[in-house]
């Protein structure tokens, strides 16, 4: 078996397996720990903050008013990265084609030439993200292994990816087998690591909304 | 992790003595505690992105970066990782999570009662939607349980709990109260053994700003409220729950509860008194373990409701421009934003609001016990530079508050700052401006 | 086809004979060096290499093939000039194409290999199986692992047409009953070419032949050892259309819409972008066509394992789940759901220890307390 097999047979078999396990326990670990039950009145009734909670899901992706002079700059760094990484991974066509193996359903893409534009651009802000987390003194005091091995881990997908694309450094096989390889870490390593806050970002949104809007608190 | 913090004073006056393996053994049974599946998903959830320091008023006032607001409760993520979270049996086997030790709580204790206001700004920030400020009130917990609470805070929880007041007076505060009934010619209900609203005070006023308690009382009266004072739950304050001492809150809300079964309450009145409102209207019942037999009201919400029900006639007063400081605990976390707003409407009063206001107004700086915590004040102060800018900047000549803390917070200002305003209080005002009440004293 | 020995005529004597021109050969060189890259000034060099050369000696054996490689060598389109390279080269033996049989075919061979040894090319297509001893592809009672290796000690190089021996090709696919192997795996002391394809391309056979017979060098390979000029690029980087790749069009069934507009077929299985070979530029039937332009995805059958590698017509970033090398979603299903119960088992464990450790932590403090610690 060559590489490109391996890492898109074996390998992929074995990377979903440890991804859907490791995503289950860590969730499962976590949420059956004690719950307790809130015994004060509520200021709203049910239907008011549980729409609250779906409401923060979408306010919270935009700073409020206040906060948009000091934090408007980095969160707008940080959604552009992933708005490009869900078009590179969700809207170019050999990707869509990989999806729809996996679960039996494909959709319409984007040009491959404006992916790579958008990859190049990712890359970049991504990048940029790095060098922010490095200099600016509250994250530097914040991150730990976690969050450079996390961006590391990311990195090379996309890395590889445009590699791919481009033939660029070995033969095509080789790096379309190091990028699905690289994708095979990604898999692995999420359920470890900070990459788990896809899971976790609308239902916090919305659990926390709902605990605040329970209160009239401010959201 | 375990930087150590900079600038921590040297004398770290925790409440008890105690050697540092028990120090870190209650922090972390304390720990263990408070981390349950929500706080577990709130510990989860952080990705280190450090917008949280962006709306705490300690790092924009120092750019010090270990003020940001998750940061505070570093040891107790550091501990739900290696004690509580799934794959926690992999990280002790491994080595891969260390045991958070003496030193670092000693660090932290500064990070997590001098400068944190409790004032939940940064809950709102979070992109993740985090609750920090929750998960910074359970990180006190553990403090408390490791015997780290400052002493200031420790020592005023521990009287309140023991004689239902933080300190010990003079005079008793019962004997104070019906003192100032008389000094302001208005009279105290006191003991009344049915009522349908109880009322409490926050002691601050007794002590300082008398004529609040007078106003008080000379509202409730005007509303017609059969209501009354009891002498065994008088404060509205909770040190136990700025020291974090569970238990300790537990009981010293237990006083008011228990008085307003006694007294067959149908409402239990906080004053004006932030805090107050939160311990009680919001934590009181999980503490009590059942669901509270009456509800729980802050006046400004009280009054509001009598002003649309029509039993609150007020007039028009001759302030004119004023600013409104939103008590953190009662208006951002508590809920109540309308209340005090309305009421100033009602007084034809021209509100112009701060910059930051409403949900989103800065703490005075006070909050959280930190106005009681004398190695804090230094810290304090530089954080109030923005506040007091932000007053004047409204252009407003009067400055109206309802909680009795940010009042001295704010008397406290004056001083050091030579600030030209005075922090006046939204419940005297609406007790000067009743349409057919006799004249103030 | 003449058993003579090749040093007795000279080349240019046969294109005197068949009546080409010094200049109409010349020409054919040119065009010949400008195909494989080469500079002009080659053309001349070559043809002139090639009318003073004595014709090589060529041995063409043929093992476990279908005879394609060979079909394709003879379908050259242009019959006078590229007869004549049948012409320019001494075929001294091919069992298909040569008119004698049996011990005289044999004996002819062996005879050119001992007048030429050390300077003959050597041909091969087809596997060389191993299995029973040797003796599924057996040739006049020996087996083609001998006869391989026998050959290989006097060639000056061998070249492999076709996939199968260069790569194993089809028998080599599993389960390989036969035990095939590629030439590569039999004889490892001689400079080898593999021009891989199934067949490979008529020109691409004969271009490769011609550099050797000039030069004597072996051109520059890839690390599977097929001359870059041929198969330097992927069929994907020179198809027609890519166009319609890059703007994400592509057929999503053999006749709709997008197949009758001539899209990209990558989702119907073409392996282009993964298939080095020369299809999409020289194309087959002196020009005419390529698989792809017929409408039908690149099967990469110049490529080691194509057959194996499957599906020819899953789509190449598909993932590879078994050992059709498709991914069904219904075992993703099934894959997913175990993994993730057994992750919420894992779960419930470890909830359960730290909700343990959270009671003794409790029960540590209650005894602390009570102890007046």
């Amino acid at each position: 078996m060559d590489l490109l097999g391996f890492a898109r047979g074996p390998a992929l078999k074995v990377a979903i397996a440890i991804f859907c396990l490791g995503v289950a326990w860590r969730i499962v670990g976590f949420g059956l720990l004690r719950i307790r039950r809130d015994l004060n009145k509520p200021r709203a009734p049910i239907a008011k903050y549980l729409v609250g909670g779906l409401v923060a899901v979408g306010s919270r992706s935009w700073p409020h008013r206040e906060f948009i002079g000091r934090t408007g700059a980095g969160e707008a760094l940080g959604y552009s990265y992933h708005l490009g990484l869900f078009a590179v991974v969700l809207l170019f066509g050999p990707h869509i084609a990989f999806l729809g193996s996996l679960f039996g359903i494909t959709w319409p893409g984007l040009p491959s030439s404006l992916i790579t534009v958008i990859s190049v651009l990712t890359l970049t802000l991504f990048v940029a993200v790095l060098f922010r987390r490095v200099t600016n003194p509250v994250m530097r005091m914040l991150s730990n292994f976690d969050d450079y091995f996390s961006w590391l881990v990311t990195m090379l997908v996309l890395v590889t990816g445009l590699a791919a694309t481009a033939h660029f450094g070995a033969a095509y096989q080789t790096l379309l087998a190091l990028h699905i390889l690289s994708v095979d870490l990604l898999l692995v390593w999420f359920p470890f690591g900070k990459l788990m806050h896809a899971f976790y970002i609308f239902p916090s949104r919305a659990l926390n909304g709902a605990i605040l809007a329970r209160k009239g608190a401010t959201s | 992790m375990s930087t150590p913090a900079a600038g921590v004073p040297a004398s770290l006056a925790p409440a008890e003595n105690r050697s540092r393996e028990a120090r870190v053994a209650g922090a972390m049974s304390g720990f263990a505690q408070e981390i349950g599946a929500l706080s577990a998903f709130r510990l989860e959830s952080c990705i280190h992105c450090g917008i949280c320091a962006d709306a705490c008023h300690f790092y924009i006032a120092t750019e010090d970066p270990q003020y940001t607001p998750i940061w505070k409760v570093e040891p107790f993520k550091q501990a739900y990782k290696r004690e509580a979270s799934a794959f926690a049996p992999l990280f002790r086997l491994l080595g891969l999570k260390r045991e958070v030790t003496a030193e670092q709580l000693a660090q932290w204790q500064h990070l997590l009662f001098d400068s944190c206001n409790m004032c939940g700004r940064c809950s709102l920030i979070c992109p993740m939607g985090i609750d920090v400020a929750a998960l910074i009130e359970q990180g006190r917990h553990a403090m408390f349980d490791a015997g780290l609470a400052p002493k200031e805070l420790y020592l005023k929880a521990q009287h309140q709990r023991a004689t239902g007041q933080p300190e010990s007076s003079a005079e008793p505060y019962r004997e104070q109260l019906l003192a100032i009934g008389e000094r302001f010619g208005v009279q105290i209900p006191l003991d009344r053994p049915e009522a349908d609203v109880m009322l409490c005070v926050p002691r601050t006023d007794i002590e300082h700003y008398p004529a609040a308690v007078a106003a008080l009382a000379r509202v409730m009266q005007h509303v017609g409220a059969k209501c009354t004072f009891r002498s065994d739950g008088l404060v509205a304050e909770n040190y136990g729950y700025y020291a974090g001492g569970k238990d300790w809150q537990r009981e010293i809300s237990r006083r008011l509860i228990d008085q307003a079964i006694a007294c067959k309450a149908q409402i239990l009145l906080v004053p004006e008194c932030g805090h107050a409102y939160a311990a009680l209207r919001w934590e009181a019942a999980d503490l009590y373990g059942k669901p509270l037999p009456f509800k729980v009201l802050q006046v400004t919400e009280y009054l509001a409701a009598q002003l649309q029900a029509g039993r609150l006639q007020l007039k028009a007063t001759a302030v004119g421009a004023a600013t409104f400081q939103d008590p953190c605990e009662s208006a951002r976390k508590g809920g109540i934003n309308d209340a005090p707003r309305a009421l100033m409407r009602a007084m034809g009063i021209e509100l112009h609001e701060m910059k930051n206001h409403g949900g989103f107004s800065f703490c005075c700086g006070g909050g959280g016990g930190v106005l009681d915590i004398e190695r804090a004040a230094p810290l304090r102060y530089r954080t109030m530079e923005n506040k007091l800018r932000e007053i004047d900047d409204t252009g407003a000549a009067t400055f109206l508050t309802s909680c009795s803390d940010c009042r001295r917070t704010f008397d406290d200002a004056r001083a050091h700052f030579d600030w030209q305003k005075t922090p006046h209080s939204l419940l005297e005002l609406v007790a000067d401006n009743l349409i057919g009440a006799g004249s103030p004293a | 086809m003449t058993a003579r020995a090749s040093s007795e005529i000279t080349v240019g004597e046969m294109l005197r004979r068949h009546g080409i021109s010094r200049r109409g050969f010349i020409k054919y060189c040119s065009a010949a060096a400008s195909a494989m890259a080469l500079p002009p000034s080659m053309g001349v060099a070559m043809a002139e290499q090639l009318r003073n050369a004595p014709r090589p000696s060529v041995v063409y054996l043929s093992f476990q093939e279908c005879t394609g490689c060979l079909e394709s060598l003879t379908r050259s389109f242009a019959p006078t000039i590229e007869n004549l390279i049948f012409n320019i080269i001494s075929l001294d033996y091919d069992d298909t194409l040569m008119a004698a049989a049996g011990d005289a075919a044999e004996s002819a061979r062996n005879k050119a290999m001992q007048d030429n040894f050390g300077k003959y090319v050597l041909l091969v297509d087809g596997s060389v199986p191993t299995g029973a001893g040797g003796g599924y592809c057996t040739a006049g009672g020996r087996s083609a692992v001998d006869t391989l290796r026998e050959a290989a000690k006097g060639a000056a190089a061998i070249v492999c047409v076709g996939t199968c021996s260069a790569f194993g090709g089809i028998p080599f696919a599993d389960p390989n009953p036969t035990g095939a192997w590629p030439v590569t795996a039999i004889v490892g002391d001689k400079p080898i070419i593999n021009v891989s394809g199934c067949p490979p391309i008529p020109e691409v056979i004969t271009g490769t032949l011609l550099q050797f017979v000039t030069t004597g060098k072996v051109p520059d390979l890839d690390e599977h050892l097929r001359p870059k000029v041929f198969f330097g690029n992927t069929i994907h980087d020179r198809c027609y259309r890519r166009p319609f790749f890059d703007e994400g069009k592509f057929a999503k069934s053999f006749d709709d819409e997008g197949a009758r507009n001539g899209w990209c077929l990558y989702e119907l299985g073409c392996k282009g972008p993964t298939t080095y070979n020369a299809c999409a530029t020289l194309k087959w039937n002196g020009g005419t066509s390529f698989p792809i332009e017929s409408g039908h995805g690149c099967l990469g059958c110049s490529e080691p394992g194509f057959w194996d590698k499957g599906s020819f017509y899953a789509a190449q970033s598909a993932a590879a789940w078994g050992k059709a090398g498709e991914a069904a979603p219904l075992q993703v299903l099934k894959l997913t759901a175990a993994a993730a119960a057994a992750g919420a088992v894992l779960g419930t464990a470890s909830a359960g220890v730290g909700r343990l450790r959270q009671h003794r932590g409790e029960q540590d403090a209650v005894d602390r307390e009570s102890k007046g610690d």
